[in-house]
C-alpha cells in the first residue's frame, strides 16, 4: 500500500452534507415534475424569492448552478455548441449558453424529455422562469430568450442599484425599499394565480427568518477566516455557498448544517488549525472559480497559498437588525438591499464611488491579504468588468498586488491551469515585495 | 450672425468635429452637460439652460487607457468613450449624467466619477421593468435628478420651464420623424449615412439649434436632385449603437439603400413624443422608461400573465419593426451587434424567428467597434444582398 500523502487542502468535514443538498434539490424537482407539482428555474436572485417559493411549495432549480455541474462533468461543451448553432452569439454568458443549449436539446430534439446525458438527472421543464435585474443583464435576457424553447411565464424581480452618493441622499434608501416591497407583493399575487394557492404569511415570515439566520451563521463562519492561519479555504466556501445562496428544502435542517460548519471552523480557530499545510500567502479570490479545473487550487495550496476570502457578492449580507419589522416582504427587501448597499456609506467616506469595488478594500484590510487572484471570466462581464479597477484600487489603497488570470466558469478551453501555475509562482515574488512596501508604509500586515 | 454652412453640410461639419460648437457655447457662458446613452431626460437639462451633449466613442481611435480599468471583454463602445474621457477628450463638460442602461453602462458612470474630474455628476437608476411600480420608482429617480441638477444650475426647474423644454424636444422628435419619412421613396431622398450624421449632430447642439438644422436639412433634401441612387436592396438596420458612419457607408457602398433603423443614434430616442402631463415628470417618466424600446428593458405581451405564448411575446416586443419594414418598404434586415453587447445579443435568435415568420430576409453581423473589423463584413453583406436579389 502506498504511503498516504497529506492532502494539500484540509477540507471541512461539515461542508460535505451541504454539498449533498444540491443532489437532493435535483431529485426533488424531478419528483415534483413527475407528480405535477409546480417547479421554477430561478436565477441566483440573492434571497428575493427563496422564502416565497419555499412556502408556496414551488421546487426550485438554479440553471446558474447547473452550469458548473455540466462544466464539471464535461456535458457543457455539447450544450455550448448547441447554443452557438441556435444562433446565440458565442460571447454571451457561459451559464446562459449552457442552459440555452440544454433547453434546445430537451425541447426541440426530445419533445420535453430530459436529455439522457444530462448530469445529475437533468433539469425538468419548469412551470415558471424567475429572473431578476440584479447586477447582470443576462439574468432576465437569458430567461426571456428561453421563450424560444418553452412557453413558460417569466417574472423579473427588481433590485435598485444606487450609486454610493445616491444611497447617502435623504429618502433614497426608503424609496428603493418601497419599490422592492411593491414588486415582491405583485410577485406573490402572480404566484398565487400561477399555482392556485394562497400565501401563508406567517409561514413566509418564519421561512424568511430562517434564511436570515442561515445567512447570519454563514457570515459569522466567514468572519472566523480572519484568523491566522485561516481555518477555511475557498474550496469549502464554494461548496458551502450554494446552500446559503439558494436556500431551499427544509430550512431548519439546512440551518443546523451551517451551525455545524461554524462549530468546526471555530474549533479550528481555537486550535490554530490551518486550511492548508503551511500558510505562506493569504489570498482573496475574485470572481467565480474555474469549476472544471478546481484541482489547481491543490497545487497552489502545496505552495502555501491559502485562499481566505472571495468576492463579496457571493457572501451573505452583513447582518442587519430587523427586529421591529413584521412584514415578511419588507424583511426580504431590506435583507437583499443590505447585501448590495451596506458598504456604500463607508465607500463614500473613503471617496470610493464604485461600491462594487469597495468590498475588496475592506477584505484586504480585515483579512490581511497578501495578494488578490482576479479570475476574469471571459463570458461573464458582470463578474469581471470591475476586476482591473479592483486591481488598481487595491494597489493604491492597500499596496496589495493582484494576479489577473483569464478563464471561464464553464468553457474549459478558456483556462490554462499550467500557465496559471507558472504565473502564480512568479507572483510570489511580487507578494513578498509588497509585504515589504506595506511594512515601510506603516500598514499592519 | 448668419452661418455660411447650412443643412447637410452643416450636419457633416458638426459630425466631424462635434465638440467645436460646444466649445463655442461654453465660451459664451453656457454649461455643457454630458450624458450617457438615451435614458437621461434631456428636457430637464434644456429647461435649466444646460446644453445636453451625448457621450460617444471613437471607433477610429485605439483604446489605450480604458483597458487599465475595464477588461477587454466588455462593450468596446463603452470602453472607447471611457478611454476618450480618460484622455481628456471630454474636458469641455461641466457635468456628466449616467444611467443604469445596461450592466456595463451602469458601472462606467461610477468609474467616470472616480477617475475623471467633471464638476457635476449624477447617476440615474433605471428599472428593468416597465409596469406601474417601475414607473413610480423611476419617477422618484427623476425627482432626485431634478434636485441635484437644480443645485448645480443654481436655479429652480419649474413645471412651466420643463413643459416648454418638452415642447421643444417634441418638436425635434416630429422633425426627426419627418426626416425619416424622406427615406420612404425609392430611391430614398436621404441616405443612411447622411441621416446618421444629422442625428449625431443633433445630440451635440442645443435643441433649438437642432430644430433649425433639421428644417434646413429637410428643405434641402426635398429640393435637391442629386440624392441617393436607387439600389436593389432597401434595408432596415437594427441593433447596438452606431455612432460612426463607417458601417452604414459600407452597407450602402455594397449596393443597398439603408432606409430605416432601430438604433439609439437613430430612431429610438425620437419615435414617440413625451406626453404633456400636469406634472411634467409623469410624461418624462413614461417616455424614458416605457416608450424607448431598447432591449435593456424587459417587456412582455401581458404583464403578470400566467400563460406564455412565444409568438405573441415576439409580436408584442417587435411588431414596431414589422411596421417600420412595411412603411419603409424594406426587403431585408441587418441585425448588427457590437461584440459583448449582451442585451442585444440575447435578442438575435428571437428576432430572426420573428423576421423569418414575416418572410423578411435577415442576417446577423457582429463587430468589435473598430473600423478595421468592418472590412471582412463587407463580403457577408454582399452575399446577403445577392440573396435578396
Amino acid at each position: 500500500m502506498a504511503t498516504e500523502k497529506k492532502k494539500a487542502i484540509n477540507r471541512l468535514q461539515s461542508i460535505y452534507p451541504l454539498r449533498a443538498i444540491i443532489d437532493e434539490r435535483y431529485k426533488r424537482s424531478f419528483e415534483a415534475t413527475k407528480t405535477g407539482e409546480p417547479t421554477a428555474w430561478s436565477m441566483v436572485n440573492w434571497w428575493l424569492p427563496e422564502a416565497i417559493l419555499n412556502v408556496m411549495g414551488v421546487e426550485t432549480m438554479y440553471p446558474e448552478n447547473y452550469g458548473p455541474v455540466c462544466a464539471a462533468t464535461g456535458a457543457a461543451e455539447a450544450y455550448l455548441n448547441r447554443s452557438d448553432a441556435e444562433g446565440f452569439p458565442s460571447h454571451l454568458c457561459g451559464y446562459a449558453r449552457n442552459t440555452l443549449g440544454y433547453s434546445a436539446r430537451m425541447m426541440k430534439d426530445l419533445e420535453g424529455e430530459i436529455p439522457p446525458e444530462a448530469p445529475m438527472g437533468g433539469m425538468p421543464k419548469p412551470t415558471l422562469l424567475l429572473s431578476s435585474g440584479i447586477m447582470c443583464d443576462a439574468r432576465y435576457k437569458w430567461f426571456q430568450a428561453l421563450g424560444r424553447y418553452m412557453d413558460v411565464p417569466v417574472w423579473v424581480l427588481e433590485l435598485p442599484h444606487p450609486g454610493v452618493e445616491e444611497e447617502a441622499t435623504e429618502g433614497v434608501h426608503e424609496h428603493n425599499i418601497k419599490f422592492m416591497v411593491e414588486g415582491l407583493r405583485e410577485f406573490v399575487a402572480f404566484l398565487e394565480r400561477l399555482v392556485g394557492k394562497k400565501m401563508d404569511w406567517d409561514k413566509l415570515y418564519e421561512a424568511q427568518r430562517d434564511i436570515e439566520e442561515i445567512c447570519r451563521v454563514w457570515h459569522e463562519t466567514n468572519e472566523l477566516r480572519k484568523a491566522s492561519p485561516c481555518p477555511m479555504h475557498s474550496r469549502d466556501f464554494w461548496t458551502g455557498m450554494t446552500g446559503a445562496l439558494f436556500p431551499s428544502g427544509n430550512l431548519k435542517e439546512l440551518l443546523e448544517l451551517y451551525r455545524q460548519a461554524y462549530d468546526e471552523v471555530k474549533y479550528r480557530v481555537d486550535n490554530k488549525v490551518s486550511a492548508i499545510v503551511e500558510e505562506k500567502y493569504r489570498i482573496v479570490f475574485a470572481e467565480l472559480p474555474p469549476w472544471h479545473s478546481l484541482g489547481f487550487f491543490d497545487k497552489l495550496a502545496e505552495r502555501g497559498w491559502n485562499f481566505v476570502m472571495e468576492s463579496w457578492n457571493y457572501h451573505p449580507p452583513i447582518p442587519l437588525d430587523m427586529s421591529g419589522i413584521s412584514d415578511p416582504l419588507e424583511h426580504i427587501a431590506r435583507f437583499t438591499y443590505q447585501w448590495y448597499a451596506a458598504r456604500h456609506p463607508r465607500a463614500l467616506q473613503e471617496g470610493e464611488y464604485w461600491g462594487f469595488a469597495y468590498g475588496y478594500l475592506e477584505y484586504a484590510r480585515e483579512y490581511k491579504i497578501d495578494g488578490a487572484f482576479l479570475h476574469t471570466l471571459l463570458t461573464c462581464r458582470s463578474a469581471s468588468t470591475h476586476l482591473n479597477y479592483v486591481r488598481d484600487v487595491l494597489a493604491r489603497a492597500t499596496k496589495v498586488p493582484s494576479l489577473v488570470v483569464e478563464g471561464d466558469i464553464v468553457d474549459l478551453r478558456l483556462f490554462d491551469p499550467v500557465d496559471v501555475l507558472n504565473k502564480s509562482e512568479a507572483f510570489e515574488e511580487t507578494m513578498e515585495h509588497y509585504r515589504e512596501v506595506r511594512k515601510k508604509e506603516g500598514f499592519d500586515w | 450672425m448668419a452661418r455660411e454652412i447650412m443643412g447637410l453640410a452643416r450636419a457633416k461639419e458638426i459630425y466631424q468635429d462635434r465638440g467645436a460648437r460646444a466649445r463655442e457655447l461654453k465660451a459664451e457662458g453656457k454649461q455643457i452637460m454630458g450624458y450617457i446613452c438615451i435614458y437621461p431626460p434631456l428636457e430637464m437639462m434644456t429647461a435649466l439652460d444646460l446644453v445636453p451633449y451625448r457621450i460617444y466613442g471613437d471607433m477610429r481611435e485605439p483604446i489605450t487607457k480604458a483597458d487599465a480599468v475595464f477588461i477587454t471583454v466588455t462593450c468596446p463602445f463603452i470602453r472607447s468613450y471611457l478611454d476618450l474621457g480618460l484622455k481628456g477628450r471630454y474636458d469641455l463638460l461641466d457635468g456628466l449624467v449616467g444611467a443604469h442602461v445596461c450592466d456595463c453602462g451602469e458601472k462606467v458612470p461610477h468609474v467616470w466619477r472616480s477617475q475623471i474630474n467633471t464638476p457635476y455628476y449624477h447617476f440615474i437608476d433605471v428599472p428593468h421593468t416597465v409596469h406601474e411600480a417601475g414607473q413610480r420608482f423611476f419617477k422618484g429617480k427623476l425627482e432626485y435628478f431634478k434636485t441635484t441638477l437644480e443645485a448645480f444650475a443654481g436655479k429652480e426647474l419649474s413645471a412651466e420651464k420643463l413643459k416648454t423644454a418638452i415642447e421643444s424636444h417634441n418638436q425635434q422628435r416630429a422633425l426627426v420623424r419627418e426626416l425619416h419619412d424622406l427615406r420612404k421613396p425609392d430611391p430614398p431622398l436621404i441616405s443612411g449615412t447622411e441621416t446618421l450624421r444629422v442625428i449625431k449632430a443633433l445630440t451635440s447642439i442645443p435643441v433649438e439649434e437642432g430644430n433649425e438644422l433639421l428644417r434646413e436639412v429637410i428643405a434641402e433634401v426635398k429640393e435637391r436632385k442629386n440624392g441617393p441612387q436607387k439600389k436593389s436592396a432597401r434595408l432596415l438596420v437594427w441593433g447596438s449603437v452606431i455612432d460612426d458612419t463607417a458601417l452604414i457607408d459600407m452597407i450602402e457602398d455594397a449596393g443597398a439603400n439603408v432606409v430605416m433603423d432601430d438604433t439609439c443614434v437613430g430612431t429610438r430616442a425620437y419615435w414617440e413624443d413625451v406626453r404633456l402631463t400636469d406634472d411634467p415628470l409623469d410624461g418624462l417618466t413614461y417616455h424614458y422608461l416605457v416608450d424607448i424600446k431598447c432591449p435593456r428593458t424587459f417587456r412582455e405581451a401581458v404583464y403578470g400573465e400566467t400563460k406564455k405564448d412565444h409568438m405573441a411575446d415576439l409580436e408584442s416586443r417587435f411588431s414596431y419593426l414589422r411596421d417600420y419594414a412595411r412603411a419603409w418598404s424594406a426587403n431585408g434586415v441587418i441585425l448588427q451587434v457590437v461584440k459583448y453587447c449582451d442585451t442585444h445579443g440575447y435578442e438575435v435568435p428571437g428576432l430572426k424567428d420573428y423576421f423569418d415568420s414575416l418572410g423578411l430576409p435577415n442576417t446577423y453581423l457582429e463587430h468589435d467597434y473598430t473600423e478595421g473589423a468592418l472590412a471582412p463584413l463587407r463580403t457577408r453583406v454582399q452575399a446577403f444582398l445577392e440573396v435578396i436579389g
